[in-house]
């Protein structure tokens, strides 16, 4: 008894060491230059700090068991249920702004538009870097390569140089008939009509009169007026000024506290978050009408924008991140445990995923909650025989409606999701739970504790439930295992290939589970029925798409502003069209911290 | 008759520009130690990574000193055994808020790592500052066409916690270096994009005049920016130089150690949805060989398998991604068995630098390659009792034949690190920060 306790004080000991060093430490963030001298010193903010308390205190707790953790989550996470409209909702504070890389599908679909479809297949640039989980923060945060900078050269080379050898477009592309070799007037209305649309803003004089004397200088070189086009195109798409989305912003003349986002800047964030691509001339044009700098202006832009195909495009994206299925094409298997697996199949489980959100965003323009336990989905003959359907269609993808008795239904019932939170050869409760809390409910499950040691009785012979309770005897893992776990466990019933299953290793398969304080579950769609009715869910899906949509982490300060973007969401039916709008139109889009003054 | 000397500033008289020419027999010294003017032959460094750490009772050898014996996971390295420095007892001082990100910014770097804070968002972290082979390219790097290379073979990586685990070569917190995967690929940037420059072919010259309107475009938006976004468009405008470098650089002279192959046909495509990683990472091996023999480049990061990788080792019959198998006790003989082959991987790049021959002795005479991992062992996290080769003379800097040194007191691994940037020419005073900075170098393995 008495050494249980020293041992119990000793840990507790080592663990008020770990919060001080952590607390210590957490203060600043420095950024080093080669040599160590610390350049920047920023201060955390002090939402910044809270959450490193919490994950801090919920580390902490984890060592003590389970039912600290709760309380702490219910704490500290937001509460279900409507917003209190008592409480004084909290000021808002805009975010700031910073540099934002184009994705590389936007920069080609940047390139497709301003040159054409031809010459847009020839790019090739950089990959995306996920940084929290969206491609479009790391796009916000992290510097270009070497490697990027040469893909971009390269790129843009191919690109202007394959746009101006087709005799048949290019005429219209340059949009005048050049009188000599390097007819100098002509050049210049081409630079200054393709640099707006490139730039997504106007040239200043002397950005005009340098490109067209790139244009004159290559024009020259080559003897061929084309030539010089293409140079100065290449120069134009390897600017800075096109390869990312500049946000600046100027002082906003209502409110000295803040930053205002130029009409320039409003509509380039439209058109890359709406459909994807570079805004167009009309787009352009009413940013320098003044169009976009009201509220109501913005809206109205938007809700017609949204009904662009590119919209469908870019939410299909989105979802491909958020939902991890680009993972699919990298995805192993085990060969022997699943040989029926192939790349054609894992394509087949994007697809199936994608046909559901597409039928329920777009073709319904419907309730977007129906994706969590909807019961059908959409098959080729490969999905319907591992699901173990009727009817498999002859060929290509198929709507199919779900036994209405069985555990299937929603995105966690489908291919995708189950096997991708999974291991080469098993399912993976932790994965899937993991998952649900952090893709679907916005938490964070806190880091394993420091030398965390994983040694556990033999286990061969058992289920996968009674494998991860011996975890879960083990007090230091138990905390955080409890919240995932908890959750996979009513998955069980499928397999790490998605198939559905009612016994493992020879023994009936327990698929009971229960999801926190909403209910007792078991199977894919009662999950999906139970986070259905959890507002946690839809809230945390408006943030996702906030996030993509501004290229950061929604902070404490964007709280209010986020509220009301969700309550217009929830007003309309859970219409995600009406979502996109809804941030379009929201103070936090359009407005931001104050930068550097001009 | 006096043997005919041949001074680098003739070959460049009549190109104009200061770019870095490989080593030409007809330039060293009578004894071949050295250029015939006295600068002394460039020396190569590299990290060679692998994820999820060892098994240390099979990894590390009980004897200390030069009579250290091969363990069971050191085996494979029988051929260059003489080369191999292990270091084992020194311990990780960065703060150790995650597993896995403070090992990897540990060793790679010895800045503390920053952690992103979630708010809801999955957790990424970012290095503290450059990893140990950017500061070592910074350094030794700036007289050859390519600064550095950044070879990957597993593409299991671990990509959604953040740039800590996903990429091995960091010049600061925002700046990652991305990999290549792809030996052919790799094989085209560094050889075959080279052609004699055409003196009738504008195309060159044009693209460098883009380039630096370009550039002129970046530095006035850096005026408009936060702090932030300046040093953002600083690394733009340094990948641009390096690009004007590469566009003017001569193609590199065929020597007896510079033959490159006709063609590179590995893709690094699966086959049957398994990694094929013995021949991704031969071609990988011999491309850097070759690279460092041609004087492409003097600097290098290698991941073999990524921090929290999901590598899975078919070849020694494996099924199970790693990071899985190290976190499961049944499965630890099977961690062994990758770690094994990983080293024999390992083993094959030193012994192709080996081969190499350099002066009067081979690159490997002259490297300094650091193997490391982002934990000691997978199943706990640990970051005591590290587990380090150096490998490699370092032109003589470092013990030769390379011992088995140990500290006793849970010294720092910024110590190794110091010591690897000295042996290669990097002069600086310390390594990384706060509880991973170290001015103090392991004597242990130095000459």
């Amino acid at each position: 008894m008495r050494r249980s306790q020293a041992t119990k004080v000793a840990g507790i000991k080592a663990i008020l060491r770990r919060v001080g060093r952590l607390l210590f430490n957490l203060p600043h963030v420095a950024v080093y230059l080669p040599g160590g001298a610390p350049i920047v010193k920023r201060p955390l903010a002090r939402p910044t700090w809270l959450v490193c308390l919490a994950l801090v205190a919920a580390t902490v707790s984890g060592c003590f068991g389970r039912s600290e953790e709760r309380a702490f989550l219910n704490n500290v996470l937001p509460p279900q249920g409507p917003p209190d409209t008592t409480v004084v909702q909290r000021p808002f504070e805009p975010a700031p702004l910073t540099m934002r890389v184009l994705l590389s599908w936007q920069y080609r679909n940047a390139v497709r538009d301003l040159l054409g479809a031809a010459p847009a297949a020839l790019v090739t640039p950089p990959p995306d870097t996920t940084v929290n989980g969206l491609d479009a923060i790391g796009a916000a945060q992290l510097a270009l390569s070497q490697t990027a900078i040469t893909l971009y050269e390269q790129s843009a080379l191919r690109a202007a140089r394959a746009a101006m050898t087709d005799a048949a477009t290019r005429s219209q592309l340059v949009g005048c008939a050049p009188q000599s070799t390097a007819d100098q007037a002509c050049l210049s209305q081409f630079v200054g009509r393709f640099g707006r649309l490139a730039w997504r803003r106007a040239l200043a004089d002397d950005e005009r009169a340098a490109y067209v004397a790139l244009g004159v200088q290559a024009a020259t070189a080559y003897n061929d007026f084309y030539q010089g086009a293409a140079f100065a195109a290449a120069g134009l798409l390897q600017s800075p000024n096109f390869i990312y989305q500049v946000e600046i912003g100027r002082p906003d003349p209502d409110e000295a506290s803040r930053f205002k986002l130029t009409g320039y800047e409003i509509g380039t964030r439209l058109a890359f978050f709406l459909t994807g691509t570079t805004p167009k001339d009309d787009l352009l044009a009413a940013a320098e009408a003044g169009e976009l700098d009201t509220a109501e202006g913005v809206r109205a832009r938007a809700a017609a924008m949204a009904n662009d195909s590119g919209a469908q495009e870019t939410t299909s994206r989105f979802f491909d991140e958020m939902l991890q299925l680009r993972d699919l094409s990298q995805m192993a298997k085990d060969p022997a445990t699943y040989p029926m697996y192939s790349a054609a199949l894992a394509a087949a489980m994007r697809e199936e995923t994608q046909r559901l959100l597409q039928n329920v965003i777009w073709d319904q323009d419907g309730d977007f909650r129906q994706v969590l336990d909807a019961d059908y989905t959409f098959v080729n003959a490969d999905l319907a025989s591992l699901y173990g359907l009727s009817d498999p269609p002859p060929s290509g993808f198929a709507r199919a409606p779900l036994p209405s008795d069985g555990r299937r239904g929603g995105i966690l019932g489908q291919a995708a999701f189950l096997s991708l939170m999974a291991h080469p050869n098993s399912s993976s409760p932790t994965f899937r739970g993991k998952f649900v809390r952090e893709k679907l409910l916005c938490q964070t499950i806190p880091a394993p504790p420091p030398d965390v040691d994983t040694n556990l009785p033999n286990t061969t012979g058992m289920t996968t439930r009674e494998k991860l309770l011996a975890h879960r005897q083990n007090p230091s893992c138990a905390g955080c295992h409890a919240l995932m776990d908890d959750i996979g466990l009513g998955l069980e019933n499928f397999d790490g290939l998605g198939r559905y299953r009612t016994t493992e290793s020879g023994q009936p398969i327990d698929a009971s589970a229960s999801l926190d304080s909403l209910g007792n579950f078991a199977g894919a769609r009662e999950l999906g029925g139970l986070l259905r009715r959890d507002e946690r869910v839809t809230q945390c899906f408006a943030r996702n798409l906030f996030r993509a949509a501004t290229g950061h982490v929604d902070t404490e300060g964007e709280s209010t502003p986020i509220d009301k973007i969700h309550a217009g969401f929830a007003g309309s039916g859970y219409r995600v069209k009406q979502l996109l709008v809804e941030i379009a139109a929201s103070d936090a889009f359009r407005y931001a911290a104050k930068g550097v003054t001009p | 008759m006096r043997p005919f000397r041949l001074s680098r500033r003739t070959l460049l008289k009549g190109a104009g520009a200061a770019i870095a020419l490989p080593t030409l027999e007809a330039m060293l010294n009578s004894s071949g130690t050295a250029f015939a003017q006295g600068a002394p032959i460039p020396k190569r460094f590299a990290t060679f990574f692998f994820g999820n750490g060892v098994i240390l009772n099979r990894w590390k050898p009980t004897a200390t000193g030069p009579g250290w014996q091969l363990t069971e996971e050191l085996a494979p390295l029988s051929n260059v055994k003489s080369y191999v420095n292990v270091v084992s007892g020194y311990k990780i001082k960065i703060p150790n808020l995650r597993g896995h990100h403070c090992g990897a910014a540990g060793i790679l770097s010895g800045y503390p790592f920053i952690a992103l804070p979630p708010g809801g968002a999955p957790y990424n972290s970012k290095f503290g500052g450059p990893s140990v082979d950017q500061v070592a390219a910074d350094a030794i790097g700036t007289s050859t066409t390519f600064p550095s290379l950044q070879i990957a073979v597993s593409k299991r990586l671990t990509r959604g916690e953040g740039p800590t685990l996903q990429f091995l070569s960091h010049r600061g917190p925002d700046s990652p270096l991305p990999q290549e995967f792809n030996p052919a690929a790799l094989f085209n940037r560094l050889f075959a994009t080279f052609s004699p420059p055409d003196p009738t072919d504008p195309r060159d010259r044009l693209r460098l005049s883009v380039l630096d309107q370009v550039r002129a475009d970046a530095r006035r938006l850096q005026a408009k920016l936060g702090t932030a976004d300046r040093a953002r468009l600083d690394a733009h405008l340094t990948s641009i130089s390096e690009l004007r470098t590469q566009i003017m650089a001569l193609p590199p002279v065929i020597t007896s150690a510079c033959v490159p192959p006709g063609a590179v046909t590995e893709t690094n495509v699966d086959i049957g949805g398994i990694e094929q990683l013995e021949s991704v990472s031969e071609a990988m091996s011999e491309l850097l060989v070759l690279a460092w023999a041609c004087d492409l480049t003097r600097v290098a990061s290698y991941q073999f398998s990524g921090s929290v990788g999901g590598t899975v080792y078919s070849a020694v019959g494996q099924t199970t991604g790693e990071h899985t198998l190290t976190h499961d006790a049944q499965m630890q003989g099977q961690v062994h068995d990758a770690v094994v082959f990983v080293h024999a991987r390992f083993a094959y790049l030193l012994e192709k630098l080996m081969a190499s021959p350099e002066g009067t002795g081979n690159l490997l005479d002259n490297s300094c390659v650091l193997l490391c991992s982002d934990v000691c062992e997978g199943l706990v996290h640990s970051i005591t009792d590290y587990p380090i080769l150096v490998a490699g003379r370092a032109g003589g800097y470092l013990k030769y034949p390379g011992v088995h040194h140990r500290s006793t007191s849970a010294d720092n691994t910024s110590d190794v690190l110091l010591t690897c940037l000295r042996a290669v020419g990097a002069n600086v005073s310390s390594v990384g920060a706060e509880g991973g900075l170290s001015s103090n170098p392991c004597t242990g393995i130095m000459a």
